[in-house]
């Protein structure tokens, strides 16, 4: 340690010169002293040691059988989140993340209303191609939704190389797994994530923006409580014949009323032989219910479609009563981990007295504007 | 009489101790190096032209990708030129945090750098093996803090992405214990090796006139006996609240620039324990800031450096007052110090340019941008 040639001050500090000793003769003392290094490490590596604060043992992880720990801010992949209860994908399409990310790997198209043509805070198409992401994560930071949230995946090697360029189908996750991989990152966004949503899901006609994954099982289950609706209605409209009067004017309805009162209608209509009324709802309104409960693809198609119009209608006829908010909690005790598993229970059955109620009002004014059509 | 004649010898680019692809045009006269001349850019990838094109956010994770080792100095470094050109404040835990990993960095990078150098003298493998291991305890270190064990990507204008996870602290605290073991038992089996000895004292001899000539940094200057050290030359962030020593070298041979490493992680281990103990005291503010996406800078230009572990990076950005950096050039330590390799082969055996190239510690990454 002797003074630097070039004297210089340094603040907080000093100068040192490292010491060399180079003119030691050793005659391979110096070999035997790594050997011993080396040694003990080799005796020591039988011996399994994670801890930091040692240097010996062996601290590596014997990967396909053991897997690596992934702490929670790990981020590999990109994947889109759903919500498991209603099937409502979180995302808006507001183009955030395909503005920020570097190479310019996300792809997206905003969902349209069938029927108006406008379009809505809903993702139609989203690709991400995984084979030129970098992984930095900006996606996931930029989004202000947290949709888009970084997967701890990282087994993703294939011999397909056009696997690699990934659909909104295969993004797509439950909330309840990024919950799991991620628990208190996402807790702290999951108020503000799942209180957005409920404003964007306002917003959205009824099936757009669902995970495709549920989208079948949802209008299955609801074809089949709109079927239980119409029996139930019809067990109903055999006592009281009169409620199939007037359509309320501008009358508050409670859901089960606006059920009641439709399934009547329904049932007086096709007493009449009504099949004619229109060919959407020709399908769920059958004049016995039980082929409506087997969701054949022509009814599920026709769910979804009258679901759409129903929405839409539903703003006209219920001009008055205030919006109908979507249930995001469970009514049952419906569990929010095996989500693709466990039908959609509680909501879409809501939903769908929502619906067939919608749509008894529709069919109502229809009949009472002149029996046309 | 015999006749003899100069033989030109390619090494690289696709040799196995050429940290890369480089490509050494080296004429020897019998086994005497008589000239080299580097060849390369083979790894260019238009990285300044890229980030001429991209919003100034976007550039953050290419910075990683410069130098792959130090991804964290790049990003120090990106992200200082940012702040300076669009004048943001940047909250004291933030920086506290940055320096944190920026020395964190160095001590990776220096222990990797001595493994690789040895594995170029011929010793395969093992004593790679020992320079990486606490490598791998920083590196889960990163990853819990930035989410990714190379390409960090933490650093934001402003700030960090996050602050530290809770386990973070407690984790580097047991690595902290295990350090000076470490680099005492690194040093223990490398230091005194007979075979080091001859392959590196009086090797590579870079005096300290040629080494300030060409504008080296880091250790390869350091190790010249030049006490030049941007941290201490002109203290960025806090590192003006730190007691650090700068140990330099007699020679400027590749073993003192081996010695040079060795001390310096020391040295690091003594700044990553000051930043802990001053780091509960440092306010925080939002030292996450999510809502610089768009920086747009005033017109102006702006040069950042600091001391990366391989040596002076810096950052030098000319803003347009648009989205996008309307110059941006990288003075890549790498590079600089490599341009002196002729001067350091000439009158060496051939198998010398290998040791000599390791010691330089380069990373083409950052040397062909």
């Amino acid at each position: 340690m002797t003074a630097s040639p070039f004297e210089i001050e340094i603040p907080r500090g000093r100068v040192i010169e490292v010491q060399r000793d180079d003119t030691r003769v050793r005659w391979g003392g110096g070999l035997l002293r790594g050997m011993a290094v080396v040694w003990k490490h080799w005796k020591e590596s039988f011996k399994l040691n994670r801890s930091y604060s040692q240097i010996h043992g062996t601290f590596t992880i014997e990967y396909p059988e053991e897997q690596p720990r992934i702490p929670e801010a790990y981020r590999n992949m990109p994947i889109l989140l759903y919500d498991d209860e209603t099937g409502h994908e979180l995302c808006t399409s507001c183009f955030q993340c395909e503005r920020i990310c570097p190479p310019q790997v996300i792809h997206m198209t905003q969902a349209k209303d069938p029927a108006t043509g406008k379009p809505v805070p809903a993702v139609a198409e989203f690709i991400i191609e995984y084979d030129a992401c970098m992984s930095c994560g900006f996606c996931a930071e930029v989004c202000p939704f947290d949709a888009i949230k970084m997967d701890h995946e990282f087994e993703l090697s294939t011999d397909d190389h056009t696997r690699l360029t990934v659909h909104k189908e295969q993004l797509l996750r439950p909330i309840s797994y990024y919950a799991k991989i991620a628990p208190t990152m996402w807790a702290e966004v999951r108020e503000s994530a799942l209180k957005k949503l409920q404003g964007n899901v306002r917003r959205r006609p009824d099936v757009i923006g669902l995970a495709p994954q549920l989208t079948e099982k949802i209008a299955a289950r609801r074809a089949e409580l709109a079927a239980q609706a119409v029996q139930a209605a019809q067990a109903a409209a055999a006592a009281p014949a009169a409620p199939a009067a007037a359509p309320a004017e501008g009358r508050k309805l409670t859901p089960e009323e606006k059920a009641a009162k439709l399934a009547a209608i329904r049932a007086a209509k096709t007493a009449q032989a009504g099949e004619s009324a229109t060919p959407a709802e020709a399908a769920p309104a059958p004049p016995s219910p039980a082929p409506a409960g087997e969701a054949a693809p022509s009814a599920d198609k026709a769910a979804k479609l009258a679901a759409i119009r129903a929405a839409n209608a539903a703003k006209k006829a219920a001009a008055g009563e205030a919006p109908a908010t979507l249930p995001v909690a469970p009514a049952d005790g419906m569990a929010g981990d095996t989500p693709a598993d466990a039908p959609p229970a509680a909501p879409p059955a809501d939903k769908a007295a929502r619906l067939a109620a919608i749509r008894a009002a529709n069919a109502a004014k229809k009949q009472q504007s002149g029996d046309g059509s | 009489m015999l006749q003899t004649q100069e033989l030109q010898v390619n090494i690289g680019p696709q040799h196995p101790s050429t940290h890369g692809v480089f490509r050494m045009l080296v004429t020897v006269d019998g086994e005497t190096v008589v000239d080299l001349k580097p060849v390369f850019g083979y790894l260019h990838r238009n990285h300044e032209q890229i980030a001429e094109a991209n919003s100034y956010l976007q550039n953050m994770p290419y910075t990683d990708r410069l130098d792959y080792f130090n991804s964290m100095a790049n990003n120090h470094a990106y992200a200082m030129a940012v702040e300076r050109l669009a004048g943001i404040e940047v909250p004291e835990r933030a920086e506290y945090i940055r320096v944190l990993m920026v020395e964190l960095t160095r001590i990776l990078n220096h222990a990797s750098a001595v493994g690789f150098m040895i594995n170029d003298m011929g010793a395969w493998q093992t004593p790679l093996a020992f320079g990486m291991r606490e490598r791998e305890k920083i590196l889960d270190l990163f990853e819990m803090a930035s989410g990714a064990r190379l390409m960090c990507n933490y650093f934001r204008f402003g700030g960090v992405v996050r602050d530290l996870p809770p386990e973070f602290i407690p984790n580097l605290r047991e690595l902290l214990r295990a350090l000076p073991a470490y680099i005492d038992e690194l040093e223990r089996l490398l230091r005194d090796n007979e075979i080091l000895l001859q392959r590196a004292i009086g090797i590579g001899i870079l005096p300290p006139e040629v080494a300030l000539s060409y504008g080296v940094s880091g250790p390869v200057l350091r190790g010249s006996g030049i006490p030049y050290d941007v941290r201490k030359a002109e203290p960025y962030s806090v590192y003006d609240r730190f007691d650090f020593d700068v140990p330099i070298g007699k020679v400027g041979d590749v073993y003192d620039r081996f010695l040079v490493r060795i001390e310096e992680m020391r040295q690091s281990k003594r700044i990553i324990e000051q930043v802990l103990e001053q780091l509960p005291d440092a306010k925080g503010g939002h030292i996450n800031p999510k809502a610089r996406q768009n920086v747009r800078p005033p017109v102006g230009d702006a040069y950042a450096r600091i001391e990366s572990p391989k040596g002076e990076l810096g950052f030098y950005l000319v803003s347009d007052g648009s989205t996008k950096p309307y110059r941006y050039k990288v003075r890549a330590p790498s590079f600089i110090n490599l341009t002196p390799l002729a001067d350091m082969c000439r009158g060496y055996k051939v198998a010398d340019i290998v040791v000599i190239l390791g010691s330089i510690d380069i990373v083409m990454g950052e040397v062909d941008r």
